[in-house]
């Protein structure tokens, strides 16, 4: 009788705990109780607005990472809840979504925002609370501007701008133009391009910009044709540059006697630029990260193993492959987690931003993750790749 | 490469954004005309043009069919608009009449979103093929396709203003609204009328454009403005007008953009815009206000 009590309650326990533990892990070995705290985390994305296309894929990224997280038992049995808000592409919503988060909800960090200037909006929250704050917008000033409680996870224009134009020198390329726009992203470029040029030899005979929503660039590069440029390169985020390649095309420039190379950045590392410049588009070459196409980083491989493993989860859930920004919304959500794991569920904010800091050989979507005190990006030129637009789908070029 | 081919150039891409602008304008024109309002929401058709081209391209559509089937469906969007949202007005006080419509452009804007996602769309060219060369300058293909459409759109609201009853009772509406009325024109009806082409109108220009732009659920608010300003330069409330506002402001642009910086464009625009409404708040070649439709 005595006996048969011991194997009934041994298998409720292990039951129980399996239950809990899911498919085992760290937390296996450590005493679990549902009745636990959760662990919360908040997430500043723009799910409307005009970088909605940005935060959806960040949501179903953090969506999908949280459960797993939470079915692996989350952070020393646990559970993650992640609390979303949108701030709707603006910036006094970023400002108002954070102050929420830290003073209703009480999160142990911010994840976010979708857009730079959303994201440099919020510092004020951030360092009044002392939270720490995971970027995933890719302005250089994120991380470059210092502040010790926030990080960055796609590539940052100072590892992308060096790179592509390394790429330029390469080709053999001497006098370039370069078109960007004035919004965000391409002011955040421009600057880093005319110095990085400057160091690498590299002569800008022509410097271009326009505006977000513009609808032809025909004036921009007809001036550009005139300047005897024998490389353009095109810096902005937005879908204008299918309309540049567009009206390239038209004004001669992308075949016959007046081709000119074009070259590009992580901006054009979306499936809706091939698709909407068509064969405008065709040998178009931009540099952004390695994990465009996992396969650059060798099937042996670690990162190969992980971003595979996260692109098969993520088309499983939602029927498509996840873009860039998704990537960098799984970054950010494992870069927290570890730390978390590091300093523990019960940590503060200040021992929770040290471990975040602490960060080092992560491989994660971005590439390899390493923080110091100087770095909050933590990625090199080693996480970057070229691609060539080859009849409508990017390859890498050897 | 000579100068002259050059200038042509920066006047052929003026020209091209200009007709797009006149489009929209026109249809600023056409509401204001029948309500005395501006019509915020302007800009939305002009990107539901676009997104239901493409959708009906996607469903299989042959692209001629699609653009038709989106300049109706986007027609009848309009109407349905102005029957829920500013015929309630009852006193059809034209402050009201403008708050709404900002309200209905949100709304719009937001339904696209997640109708058909936050990415930006691709509708194929409407004839492929390369560019016309004339002395030195190229024109997209799609471009003569942006002229001839704004001519047909022109000359069509010409015809349909002056030789149709159905326009000669919107003119008569404009002018005087309860002497329409008096002799037995449906007032009400002529406004819906009017909301329902300004929709059209919107449409057309997004469908002609989005080949060599393409189009996304936050197009509207920008060529929206550009619209307004086409029809205050040109003078509100006359057509033919709104379509030199549009022209002149797309040959503006393209002027400064080339001979300027680019960033000094929109600038250079709203400096216009603020001369003429100082100078000649009736605009630059409109009378004394709604009477000349």
């Amino acid at each position: 009788m005595k006996h048969a009590l011991r194997v009934v309650s041994l298998a409720l326990g292990l039951a129980v705990a399996l239950s809990i533990v899911g498919c085992g892990g760290q937390g296996a070995t450590e005493e679990v109780s549902q009745s636990a705290e959760p662990v919360k985390i908040g997430a500043v994305l723009s799910l409307t607005g005009t970088y909605a296309g940005l935060g959806a894929a960040e949501k179903q990224a953090l969506d999908l990472e949280v459960k797993r997280a939470n079915d692996a038992g989350g952070i020393d049995g646990r559970q993650i809840e992640l609390v979303i808000e949108d701030d709707a592409t603006d910036e006094a919503k970023a400002v108002a979504a954070a102050s929420k988060l830290i003073e209703q909800d009480n999160v142990v960090a911010i994840l976010g925002a979708s857009g730079t200037g959303q994201s440099m909006a919020m510092r004020g929250d951030i360092d009044r609370a002392g939270v720490p704050l995971i970027s995933m917008a890719g302005g250089t000033v994120i991380t470059q501007k210092f502040d010790p409680q926030v990080f960055q996870t796609p590539w940052s224009n100072t590892i992308v701008v060096p790179f592509v134009l390394d790429a330029i020198k390469a080709a053999g390329h001497t006098d370039i133009a370069l078109l960007s726009d004035t919004g965000g992203y391409g002011k955040d470029g421009k600057p880093l391009i005319e110095t990085s040029a400057a160091e690498k030899g590299l002569k800008i005979v022509a410097s271009e910009t326009f505006n977000p929503g513009d609808a032809d660039m025909t004036a921009q590069l007809t001036k550009i044709r005139s300047s005897g440029a024998d490389a353009v390169l095109i810096w902005t985020a937005g879908k204008e540059a299918a309309t540049i390649m567009k009206n390239a095309e038209a004004l001669g420039m992308r075949e016959g006697d007046g081709v000119v190379p074009f070259f590009g950045g992580s901006g054009q590392a979306r499936v809706e630029f091939a698709e909407g410049a068509g064969p405008a588009a065709e040998g178009f070459v931009f540099g952004t990260g390695k994990s465009l196409v996992p396969n650059n980083w060798g099937v042996d491989s670690e990162a190969y193993k992980v971003v595979n493993d996260f692109s098969t989860r993520y088309r499983q859930a939602y029927g498509q492959d996840p873009d860039i920004f998704a990537g960098h919304a799984f970054d950010a959500f494992s870069i927290l987690t570890r730390a978390l794991k590091t300093a523990g569920p019960d940590a503060d904010a200040a021992a929770l931003r040290d471990a975040i800091e602490g960060t080092q050989g992560l491989v994660g979507f971005g590439g390899t993750f390493g923080f110091s005190a100087q770095d909050h990006n933590g990625l090199t030129t080693d996480d970057l790749a070229l691609y060539r637009i080859e009849n409508g789908v990017w390859e890498p070029v050897e | 490469m000579p100068d002259v081919a050059e200038l042509l150039q920066f006047v052929i891409a003026g020209l091209k954004s200009g007709s797009i602008y006149a489009l929209v304008a026109l249809g600023f024109t056409l509401v204001y005309a029948a309500t005395g309002a501006i019509n915020f929401a302007q800009g939305e058709f002009y990107m539901l043009g676009g997104m239901l081209g493409v959708w009906f391209v996607s469903l299989g559509l042959p692209l001629p069919l699609a653009v038709l089937s989106a300049v109706t469906a986007t027609a009848a969007v309009g109407a349905l608009f102005e029957l829920l949202a500013v015929r309630p007005i009852s006193d059809g006080n034209p402050l009201r009449i403008i708050i709404v419509t900002i309200g209905g452009s949100v709304v719009l804007r937001q339904i696209a979103l997640h109708l058909f996602g936050p990415d930006e769309l691709a509708l194929p060219a409407f004839t492929t093929g390369s560019s016309l060369k004339i002395a030195g300058a190229a024109i997209e293909r799609q471009t003569v396709w942006i002229w001839a459409l704004t001519a047909l759109a022109v000359v069509g609201l010409v015809v349909l203003y002056r030789k149709t009853t159905f326009g000669k009772a919107m003119r008569a509406t404009s002018l005087n609204r309860d002497a329409a009325r008096l002799v037995g024109i449906d007032a009400r009806a002529m406004v819906t009328a009017a909301f329902a082409l300004a929709a059209a109108l919107g449409a057309l220009a997004g469908l002609a454009v989005a080949p060599l732009t393409q189009t996304a659920f936050d197009v509207g608010a920008g060529i929206g403005v550009k619209g307004f300003s086409a029809a205050i330069l040109g003078g509100l409330g006359n057509p033919i007008a709104a379509v030199g506002g549009g022209l002149l402001l797309g040959l503006l642009e393209s002027l400064a953009a080339g001979y300027l910086d680019p960033v000094y464009k929109d600038a250079v625009s709203v400096v216009v815009l603020l001369a003429v409404l100082f100078l000649r708040p009736q605009g630059l070649l409109g009378g004394s206000g709604k009477e000349k439709v």
